[in-house]
């Protein structure tokens, strides 16, 4: 299985599928009229095996709205294409399409003297349920109704890798459905430290010698190899550029080598997505998402189709504030966890920092927006002043102080934001998460105001490659056509848009 | 039989499928600015122009640069993981040597006339480097080089050396590269070495005063 692609039929393809038709089916072939017919019909589904333009195989399913049966009306595989696999291919892809339209369980005919198509079925799921005597005519041959039942769990969920790129990790995850196989994560956060934030140019060149290694592990322990793989999703933004690019230039070839299609993701959006990997995601949901890069307030009725974006930071991120002020404490980088080491005992309302865009003259054009620059240089003026005086403060008070002004403005925004749109869930995501204050007083807050508080498990919330391909897997789930080959990146790709087609 | 896809983001995005030494399908773009864009299309591209399928394909080759520009690393990226998802041997030569292999193979230097290459390395600065001719089973010869200057700079450090090289217009192209590995293989020269030739280090400028460093003025 190579450089086939798997694509839903469209009109253009009859005079092909007909060809095949009547190669495979002869005397029992249908007529083009029927073909089209079926093709164009709203209650069915059919997909193409294309190699190039050239049509090698379909197949075709039909779902009534009303029923909660499906039925395998065709499907045809050019005979030199034969026993490598295409005809599971095209079934895995009617069973996909026949459970995300409602249907419970799927039949189908074959003719009883046809054992390996009946094997095929029978891996598939499908039971001889029925014969009906003599249906093949002028053969005379008896027909086998087979049944399939379609559970939760079943092998025709997709299996999608993820490569994540857009900042300092290098993230490649395999899952299949909403199931994680393999999350492998690789950063080069020590190459950064001296420099006490993220160097893009260095990033983007930690990228391009970490991604083959992360990707043999990730298959290696997903215990797969590319062959099992349905589909690709890469992020193309926001983030990085020069960073975006490795994982999109990498996914894009891996994509064409192995021959499987490609989507293209939104980096932000995975970070909500990756929620379905621990259960079910909880739709409306507020979710806050906290990093070195972003600090970003979305609303998500539809992880798909709608995703707004009520307030963001308008300077520094509340990572990059945390790595700013750590550097003027003469603390190590990441500032996250070694302002959260040197908090400890300290008094978080020793010194009243200012949280930036809360005054009533900022809510009516930045309610849901945050700034860390104002308190960032707020902490610089106080150590300077302290300096100045040659008095000796106490650098847990401030870690501290400054740790609840950060906290503080994050959970205050995120939870007006669930108040004012009547949405009692709150998702949390992004490295900062990792803060202790941070979900501690998320936790306090939620309580106090009945919202419920979901906060995926840590390595699922730093930048990862599993959070792509969750979302990826979402998409093929939906059943959306792959991005082309032809997407760009970018750098400050808008929230709203899911997937770059 | 050997089939070499060969990949080059140096420059622009130039891709070539070549089978036992002959090139069967070439595409280039020069575009210096959309390589992330192109490099999937121009790598289906190639492989649809010569009836191949990426199972076929027994071997890969990156142009590892030297070049000033992120595209480097989109070529770089996409060969590691092609030869990867295909499961093939993945090579790297240098991108000006490839340059140098054309250069010497339309017209061959005399002794003790080197041929020089150069390519823009951005910042008013070029890379450049020294081959003093081709080595017998065709592999350029490099005697100096790969280094980044300024050309005034490079005018001085060849004059101060008395080398009066012959110099070259031709461009890079993936199907050079792939000529560039068949040499090396036939040599036993070639290298699996794929790392990104920047000769420049990342800007970044370490912080300094921690505690204590003003903030206003």
């Amino acid at each position: 299985m190579t450089d086939l692609k798997l694509l839903p039929a469209e009109e253009i393809h009859v005079e092909q599928m007909m060809v095949l038709e009547e190669t495979c089916f002869g005397r029992d072939a249908w007529t083009e009229e029927s073909m089209r017919f079926e093709l164009l019909a709203d209650h069915t589904r059919y997909f193409v095996l294309l190699e190039g333009e050239i049509v090698r195989g379909y197949a075709g399913l039909s779902k009534l709205p009303v029923s909660s049966q499906g039925d395998i009306q065709t499907i045809a595989v050019d005979p030199s294409l034969r026993g490598q696999g295409f005809g599971r291919m095209l079934m895995e892809r009617l069973l996909r399409e026949a459970r995300h339209l409602g249907a419970s369980e799927v039949f189908l005919e074959v003719r009883a003297d046809n054992p390996v198509a009946q094997k095929l079925y029978s891996t598939l799921g499908f039971e001889h349920i029925d014969t009906r005597k003599r249906y093949y005519q002028p053969d005379d041959i008896d027909a086998w109704i087979m049944r399939a039942k379609l559970e939760e769990g079943s092998q025709v969920e997709p299996v999608v890798l993820g490569i994540e790129s857009s900042c300092d990790e290098t993230g490649i995850g395999i899952v299949r459905g909403n199931t994680l196989l393999a999350n492998v994560i690789s950063s080069s956060m020590d190459q950064h430290a001296r420099f006490g934030g993220v160097v893009p140019e260095i990033a983007a060149r930690a990228h391009l010698e970490a991604l083959q290694p992360t990707l043999m592990q990730a298959l290696h322990d997903a215990k797969l190899s590319m062959q099992d793989i349905d589909a690709i999703a890469v992020t193309n933004g926001p983030g990085l550029a020069g960073a975006l690019m490795v994982g999109v230039g990498a996914a894009k070839a891996l994509a064409v080598a192995s021959g499987k299609s490609i989507y293209a993701v939104n980096h932000l959006v995975g970070h909500v997505g990756v929620d379905v990997l621990e259960g079910e995601l909880k739709l409306p949901t507020i979710a806050l998402l906290v990093s070195g890069g972003h600090t970003s307030l979305l609303l998500v009725r539809d992880l798909l189709d709608d995703v707004t974006l009520l307030g963001e930071t308008i300077d520094d991120a509340a990572g990059e504030a945390f790595d700013k002020v750590a550097r003027l404490l003469g603390l190590s980088y990441p500032g996250g966890p070694s302002i959260d080491k040197a908090a400890l005992g300290g008094d978080p309302k020793a010194i009243r920092f200012p949280r930036g865009l809360t005054l009533p003259k900022d809510m009516a054009m930045h309610r849901y927006d945050f700034s860390f620059s104002g308190l960032k240089t707020a902490v610089a003026r106080w150590v300077e002043v302290a300096d100045g005086k040659g008095e000796d403060f106490s650098v847990a008070d401030v870690a501290a102080s400054f740790r609840e002004a950060v906290a503080d403005v994050l959970t205050a925004k995120a939870i007006a934001a669930c108040n004012d749109h009547g949405i009692k869930r709150l998702l949390l995501g992004g490295g900062v998460v990792a803060n202790a204050r941070l979900r501690e007083l998320a936790t306090e807050r939620c309580h106090a105001n009945g919202i419920e508080l979901r906060i995926p498990e840590l390595k699922l919330c730093t930048d990862n490659g599993a959070m792509i391909a969750a979302l990826g897997a979402q998409l093929v789930m939906a059943g959306r056509a792959p991005s082309s080959l032809d997407f760009g990146v970018d750098s400050t790709l808008s929230v709203e848009i899911v997937q770059t087609n | 039989m050997s089939l070499i896809l060969a990949i080059d983001t140096s420059f622009g995005t130039s891709v070539a499928l070549l089978e036992n030494g002959e090139l069967r399908a070439e595409h280039n773009v020069a575009d210096t600015m959309k390589h992330a864009e192109l490099i999937g299309s121009a790598i289906e591209q190639v492989l649809a122009q010569a009836f191949a399928k990426p199972s076929q394909i027994t071997g890969v080759v990156a142009g590892r640069g030297p070049a000033p520009f992120t595209g480097l690393r989109v070529g770089i990226a996409a060969a590691t993981m092609f030869a990867a998802g295909v499961g093939v041997k993945l090579y790297g030569v240098v991108s000006l040597d490839a340059i140098a292999l054309a250069a010497l193979n339309a017209s061959p230097v005399a002794l003790g006339v080197p041929l020089l290459v150069t390519a823009d390395a951005r910042r008013k600065e070029v890379y450049w480097a020294l081959y003093s001719g081709l080595s017998e089973k065709g592999v350029p010869i490099r005697i100096d080089g790969p280094g980044v200057m300024k050309p005034a700079e490079l005018e001085d450090y060849l004059v101060n050396r008395n080398v009066h090289p012959v110099r070259t217009a031709e461009p890079i192209t993936a199907t050079n590269l792939g000529l560039l590995l068949e040499a090396q293989l036939a040599e036993g020269s070639e290298s699996a070495d794929v790392t990104a030739m920047y000769l420049r280090a990342a800007d970044a400028v370490e912080p300094k005063a921690r505690i204590g460093k003003a903030v206003s003025g």
